[in-house]
């Protein structure tokens, strides 16, 4: 069983490099760019210089809180598609109360980051209810909801709890106490990359090693076993997409305090969707999602470059990243997808 | 005509215009699902149909050739899915979400290399007026005749039992994973017909995000019309009726934002069965492996 699991992740890892390289190498040569050239400015745009390596750890960052929360909630059996209005409401909530109330750092740093967690945690729990109490379909309510949370939020933004004037889609700045401290000058980069490398070892630990995690895994992969062992499969449902969802807010907090320091409709160039292919690169092993979130973060950060150095559009980028999840979609820890 | 005549007029063709893609990619997704496979990539159909047609119509200064492309270009990008969901059984919901970004990406890309531009082509020969009544009125006919063909053929027997349960279905004699395929084939191009319509009916020429999330509109529709040809075309009528609205109530006050999320709050309330009991087909989703 394991030498197949083996053969399993091998070839998984094979069906990435061929999507990844093949399918790369393919466009850039539509584009009239040899793949060494466009390939060559990509891993340079990615780790040329220190400022380089740091911006492709914020992308890092902004790939691997969504991804953990995404994989909490697929370990428990739930197909949680939702994490990018997940993490735009998390955004939201961390701007907002961030621009509202100027507090010291001390305070204001974790009323940011909470405020990001409850607000992502409410939204990932609106489809963790109909799910345990109603029975609807999980995949369909996140789906929705991310078009509801763009919506909600520029709603928001510019109308009841506007902070900017003129329609403006911004809240306010974000007072320098409120914002995540920077971990290297000249870049984007903050505190908020040790924060997600934190959190992925503390949920590879509660996956691992506590009665929850193992209730959970439970649920995710025998469902009626877990039932029989009496587990109840609903609140874990519950329990796991608020969750994975708060997770997911956390991001966007995250993004807004270190980033941008401010919240900003467009925050996310799509995050939440890039994220189900980093989980699934990582087998939704949060350590392994450690790595598969600095290979993606690697393609977002270099893309910029290959697209300015080499004339590769970036959208090569993404066009790989949609064949890559298509390709892992057959993955075994996926197979047992609760469906009832 | 007086003026609230005309007024109407205006609203119910603008209702029309505004359905009409949204009933071909919804009927799309009522044929694919029946089947048993959930299609959420009606996006990525609708985009390659919008895409496609425009370069083909643009190379070859033909616009029925163009919406001939679309279409097959539609029923390629379907033919990925169908394949993987029936041969490889893999999570159609993984694919379908993974086929919609590269979908996107890969049209803007196809900008750059066909037009060399992001985020528009040139203009090209579009169907015209006429050509998008035709569109129109194809739509309402094609949700009949799906209904009638599902409800009342032997075909559209064999795609409903695969839908509910597909090893019944093998045992009689139905082969389950051939009839999945071509149903979410030929959904495929019903719904790339809802891109069609967008890029070379409703304007000439594509642009980047142009079927801005009608996919998932459209899979409201199917989950608010509860899985028929009808149903799903009514629900998109309704949808399509206060896009249609829009302007006019957002000058009464009404938030355009709540306006443009009630498709989705209506698939949400349809799915917490607030609206009368809701069922999917009973296989729908599930990977069908021989034994």
């Amino acid at each position: 069983m394991t030498a197949l699991l083996r053969t399993r992740a091998a070839r998984d890892v094979g069906v990435v490099l061929v999507a990844v390289f093949g399918v790369g190498s393919l466009a850039m040569a539509l584009a009239h760019v040899s793949p060494l050239v466009g390939f060559g400015s990509l891993f340079d745009g990615a780790f040329g210089t220190p400022e380089e390596v740091a911006e492709t750890l914020v992308q890092t960052t902004n790939l691997l809180f969504p991804a953990l929360g995404i994989a909490i909630a697929f370990r428990a059996g739930l197909f949680n598609i939702g994490a990018e209005g997940q993490l735009m409401l998390g955004g939201f909530a961390a701007g907002w109360l961030g621009a509202q109330f100027p507090l010291p750092a001390y305070l204001a740093i974790p009323m940011v980051l909470i405020g990001g967690a409850i607000a992502g945690g409410a939204w990932g729990a609106i489809p963790g209810f109909l799910r345990a109490k109603l029975g609807a379909n999980e995949v369909i309510s996140t789906l929705m909801l991310n078009f509801v949370a763009t919506l909600l939020t520029t709603y928001l933004v510019t109308g009841p709890l506007a902070q900017t004037g003129g329609g403006s889609q911004e809240t306010g700045t974000l007072p320098k106490a409120a914002q995540i401290p920077d971990m290297m000058v000249d870049s984007r980069l903050t505190y908020a990359f040790v924060l997600a490398l934190v959190l992925a070892a503390v949920l590879w630990w509660v996956l691992k090693r506590t009665v929850f995690g193992y209730e959970l895994r439970a649920a995710g992969e025998a469902p009626e076993a877990a039932r029989r062992a009496g587990i109840d499969l609903a609140r874990t449902a519950f329990v796991a997409m608020t969750l994975s969802g708060a997770i997911a807010g956390i991001g966007g907090a995250t993004i807004v305090a270190g980033v941008l320091h401010r919240f900003n409709t467009g925050l996310s160039p799509g995050y939440g969707f890039i994220a189900i292919a980093v989980a699934l690169v990582g087998n939704l092993d949060p350590l392994w999602i450690v790595l598969a979130s600095l290979g993606f973060g690697m393609l977002q950060s270099g893309g910029v470059a290959m697209q300015a150095e080499a004339g590769v559009p970036r959208e090569v980028v993404s066009l790989v990243t949609g064949l890559v999840i298509v390709a892992l979609a057959g993955r075994r820890a996926i197979a047992n997808r609760r469906t009832t | 005509m007086n003026g609230t005549a005309l007024a109407i007029a205006a609203l119910v063709m603008l209702t029309l215009v505004k359905a009409t893609p949204l009933i071909y990619a919804a009927l799309g997704g009522v044929l694919s699902e029946r089947s048993g496979i959930v299609n959420i990539g009606l996006e990525g159909i609708m985009i390659a149909g919008a895409f496609a047609s425009v370069v083909v119509s643009g190379a070859t200064g033909n616009p029925v050739l163009g919406a001939l492309a679309g279409v097959a270009a539609g029923a390629l990008l379907a033919a990925v899915l169908a394949f993987v969901a029936t041969r490889l059984a893999v999570d159609q919901i993984v694919a379908g979400t993974g086929l919609n970004i590269a979908a996107l990406a890969g049209a803007g890309f196809g900008l750059v290399v066909v037009y060399g531009q992001p985020g528009a082509s040139r203009e090209v020969p579009a169907l015209g007026a006429t050509g998008s009544n035709v569109l129109i009125v194809l739509a309402f006919v094609a949700a009949a005749a799906l209904q009638l063909a599902l409800a009342r053929t032997p075909w559209g027997l064999h795609v409903r039992a695969c839908g509910e349960d597909p090893s019944a279905a093998e045992s009689a004699g139905i082969d389950a994973l051939r009839t999945r395929f071509w149903a979410v084939v030929a959904g495929g191009a019903i719904a790339s017909l809802g891109g069609v319509y967008l890029s070379l009916a409703e304007l000439d020429l594509y642009s980047d995000g142009m079927t801005a999330g009608r996919g998932f509109i459209a899979l409201a529709a199917v989950i608010f019309g509860r899985w028929t040809p009808l149903g799903a075309t009514g629900a998109a009528l309704f949808f399509g009726f206060f896009a249609a609205l829009q302007f006019t109530l957002q000058r009464a006050g009404v938030p355009s934002e709540l306006l443009q999320a009630l498709p989705y709050l209506a698939a949400l309330v349809a799915l917490a069965g607030f609206a009368g009991r809701v069922r999917a087909p009973a296989a729908d989703g599930v990977p069908y492996v021989r034994s």
